[in-house]
């Protein structure tokens, strides 16, 4: 039987603890994993959480990501509750293998921390990593600090184990901005936490001896279009799963959660919309930039796939310009969130101008007073009515200004 | 919101150090960030580790600060490192040095003039005596302990004993003895 | 006997080769293939099936056992009981699992699955061989009755 690993009311966690905290407490069954920074805490924690009795699991060290997924696939193939963690590089070697994990829908929960991606080497954090994964059929949640770490980490569980959903889930959090970061945590008691979490009911276990399964079967294009649409439809259809359970996680917290947020929005001309740690430094500046007269205010995308395309026209409606930040190499395009930020309000009634801000790339800081900046010029476009810089711009850069691709007023 | 500023070297403590200030402050009901910017940086290297404290939870997650302590627990950093940058007219500068403060002072430009916000304490040498190893986070700690204000030392002493519950009894108690003199030190 | 052991439903289940292979599957709609293209083997509980003989399981439609591939085949082995010796070794080493043997004796072919590979003949130790290829159109008698006499050892 596990010893009970004491917790406290509240904490001072880093966002990799929180992670392991929460793998820990939703008693995870096995962990396969190739640790890397900035993840490795999250795995470490897990596998000492075994060794000491806190947890009856199994931690499998293996020889690459590639090998930790597939070892992954395999037990959560057994019906298993399975988590793992990477990073950056190891996030990349894995890419071939979530795309099997998600076309089983087998219920895998991997926390990415999120890290720019060679040459030239780097660990510190940017979306890179998070961008690659965003086509291969996973669940994505974008975690802002350790506490949100954390909670996404159990609500994970939750929706991609849903019989509605079966879908591996990802919950990203910035590359030492959060992992290393500690913050006040307010974690639930072990007892709230696993009765939330619950167990694991699962679904064509290859360990059901009285219905045999074939897993990983070959289709042409005879049946593998067909296969992708369901998937695909699968990823839409977990809405209602992920409302519910961010739900019921509020009862339980008091912490509330939505797809989309959006932070002083009701009345904003301009805003700045983001992902990760970000966000919450834009919502510093934003109030700023209230108190400065300009009515600024922050979205921010908590449910990266499925996209909430709907929910974006929606709380964007009203907003005249605004800035969509990248924090990826966007490599000879505009940044992918960019376009899909553009994508949902080329079919608003609205149409705003929408701008790029390519930022932060392996780990740039970027400060308030770079974020306000960024409002100013929203502010500017607002009040011209058109889009008064070059549409993608770079943010927090040495050497001469770098902007790419113009609007034609003509 | 007050925002502190560690100069270090890998190594030497500085982001268990500010993680442990941290612990401790939240145990006061305040909010606290605690992070370093670190990875592939080898033991030796400067680091900076990073502090914020806060009324109210602290949603400001750039590393780039006005610091209102800037606390130096290399000896060597204060000549080699920018300590003085981004500060504040009322930043207070607590560094470890085995100098008198006007000697030190006369040694660092940037800090001339700073005389009534610049106190020297030498954590390196109490840290030998004490925990019997180079090791200037905790005497740092209660240097600001004594210069902030923010707590009593009694305080601070007992809390500090919860975050380090998990080393022996033996390096404890050398850790509140390093923490109480540079409390009684920092001049 | 002959005739009877070429039986093309010998230890057939009900729904053995029932399918073709190409075109003889209902192409079924996104809202109707399986999640994460998981296909069970069997219908109904299988717990027991490890203790079942093929014609006593009770096969699904996703298994391959209810598909047939036996147009594939242009030539077909035909065996001859009267050679065999019961080696196994055609058991052991069809690529289609399509020798159809009990209690290590060899009973004949499953011609819904045999492709007509030939390999069974290739490994057969006996003189003359046990299996032999016909044209797929050949009576299964006359090719038994046209079986060749064993050949004699050549002095060295």
């Amino acid at each position: 039987m596990a010893v009970e690993f004491e917790v406290n009311k509240r904490e001072v966690w880093d966002g990799n603890y929180a992670a392991s905290q929460a793998l820990r407490q939703a008693d995870v069954d096995v962990v396969v994993a190739y640790p890397i920074t900035p993840s490795t805490p999250i795995v470490e924690n897990y596998g000492s959480y075994v060794g000491n009795g806190y947890i009856d699991g199994e931690f499998i060290m293996v020889e690459s990501e590639h090998a930790a997924m597939s070892g992954c696939i395999g037990a959560s193939a057994s019906g298993g509750r399975v988590a793992t963690a990477t990073s950056s590089q190891g996030f990349a070697l894995m890419v071939e293998v979530l795309y099997q994990a998600s076309g089983m829908r087998l219920p895998i929960i991997l926390n990415v921390v999120n890290r720019a991606l060679a040459a030239p080497l780097n660990v510190r954090g940017d979306h890179a990593d998070m961008y690659l994964g965003r086509d291969s059929g996973w669940i994505q949640f974008a975690a802002f600090n350790a506490q949100e770490a954390y909670d996404l980490a159990l609500m994970a569980f939750r929706v991609a184990e849903h019989h509605d959903v079966r879908l591996p889930t990802m919950i990203h959090q910035d590359g030492f901005i959060t992992s290393h970061t500690a913050q006040n945590v307010y974690p639930l008691s072990n007892e709230v936490a696993a009765k939330f979490v619950g167990v694991i009911d699962p679904i064509d276990d290859m360990l059901d001896f009285s219905k045999p399964v074939t897993y990983g079967a070959q289709t042409e294009e005879d049946w593998h279009f067909e296969h992708k649409a369901k998937q695909h439809k699968a990823i839409i259809d977990s809405v209602p799963v992920i409302d519910a359970i961010f739900a019921e996680f509020k009862e339980l917290s008091g912490r509330e959660y939505k797809r989309i947020e959006s932070y002083d929005m009701e009345d904003a001309d301009v805003c700045v919309i983001g992902l990760g740690t970000t966000v919450e430094s834009a919502r510093v500046a934003a109030k700023e930039m209230r108190a400065e007269g300009v009515k600024a205010g922050v979205v921010a995308i908590r449910c990266f796939r499925p996209f909430p395309y709907e929910e974006l026209r929606t709380v964007l409606e009203n907003c005249k310009s605004i800035a969509v930040t990248d924090r990826s190499s966007p490599g000879g395009a505009m940044g992918a969130f960019y376009n899909e930020v553009a994508a949902a309000m080329m079919t608003s009634q609205s149409r705003p101008l929408v701008t790029n801000y390519i930022y932060g790339l392996g780990g740039r800081d970027i400060s308030i007073e770079n974020l306000k900046e960024i409002f100013k010029e929203q502010q500017a476009n607002a009040d011209a009515g058109y889009i008064t810089t070059d549409i993608q711009q770079f943010t927090n850069l040495r050497g001469p200004k770098l902007s790419f691709f113009k609007t034609d007023r003509s | 919101m007050t925002e502190i500023r560690w100069h270090s070297r890998a190594g030497q403590g500085a982001v268990s150090g500010a993680k442990g200030l941290g612990d401790v402050v939240a145990t006061t009901g305040k909010e606290v960030q605690a992070f370093a910017l670190y990875g592939s940086a080898k033991r030796g290297a400067a680091l900076r580790a990073y502090n914020r404290i806060s009324d109210e939870q602290i949603f400001n997650h750039a590393k780039f600060m006005n610091p209102d302590y800037v606390l130096v627990i290399d000896p060597a950093l204060a000549f080699s490192d920018n300590i003085e940058v981004n500060e504040k007219p009322e930043t207070k500068y607590i560094i470890t040095t085995h100098l008198s403060k006007a000697d030190l002072i006369a040694g660092i430009p940037a800090l001339h003039g700073k005389e009534d916000r610049v106190y020297v304490v030498d954590c390196v040498q109490i840290s030998l005596d004490t925990i019997k190893r180079s090791m200037p986070n905790s005497p740092m700690l209660g240097a600001f302990v004594k210069i902030s204000g923010m707590f009593e030392l009694d305080y601070f002493l007992e809390n500090m004993k919860r975050v380090l519950k998990k080393f022996p009894q033996k390096i404890i108690d050398a850790n509140m003895e390093a923490i109480t003199r540079a409390y009684n030190e920092v001049n | 006997m002959a005739v009877e052991q070429q039986d093309l439903k010998l230890k057939a289940n009900a729904n053995r080769g029932l399918s073709q292979l190409e075109g003889g599957f209902d192409l079924l709609g996104w809202d109707e293939v399986t999640q994460g293209s998981v296909l069970p083997s069997f219908d109904g509980d299988a717990s027991n099936v490890a203790f079942q003989k093929a014609e006593e399981r009770s096969y699904s439609g996703y298994n391959s056992y209810t598909a047939t591939v036996a147009s594939w085949r242009v030539l077909k082995p035909v065996f001859n009981i009267d050679v065999c010796i019961d080696c196994q070794n055609c058991w052991v080493w069809c690529p289609d699992s399509s020798i159809l043997s009990r209690d290590k004796q060899m009973l004949g072919i499953d011609y819904d699955h045999c492709k007509g590979c030939e390999i069974c003949v290739e490994v057969c130790p006996t003189n003359p061989k046990s299996l032999l290829m016909f044209s797929e159109y050949a009576d299964v008698g006359e090719a038994l009755a046209s079986w060749p006499e064993k050949k004699k050892k050549e002095k060295k």
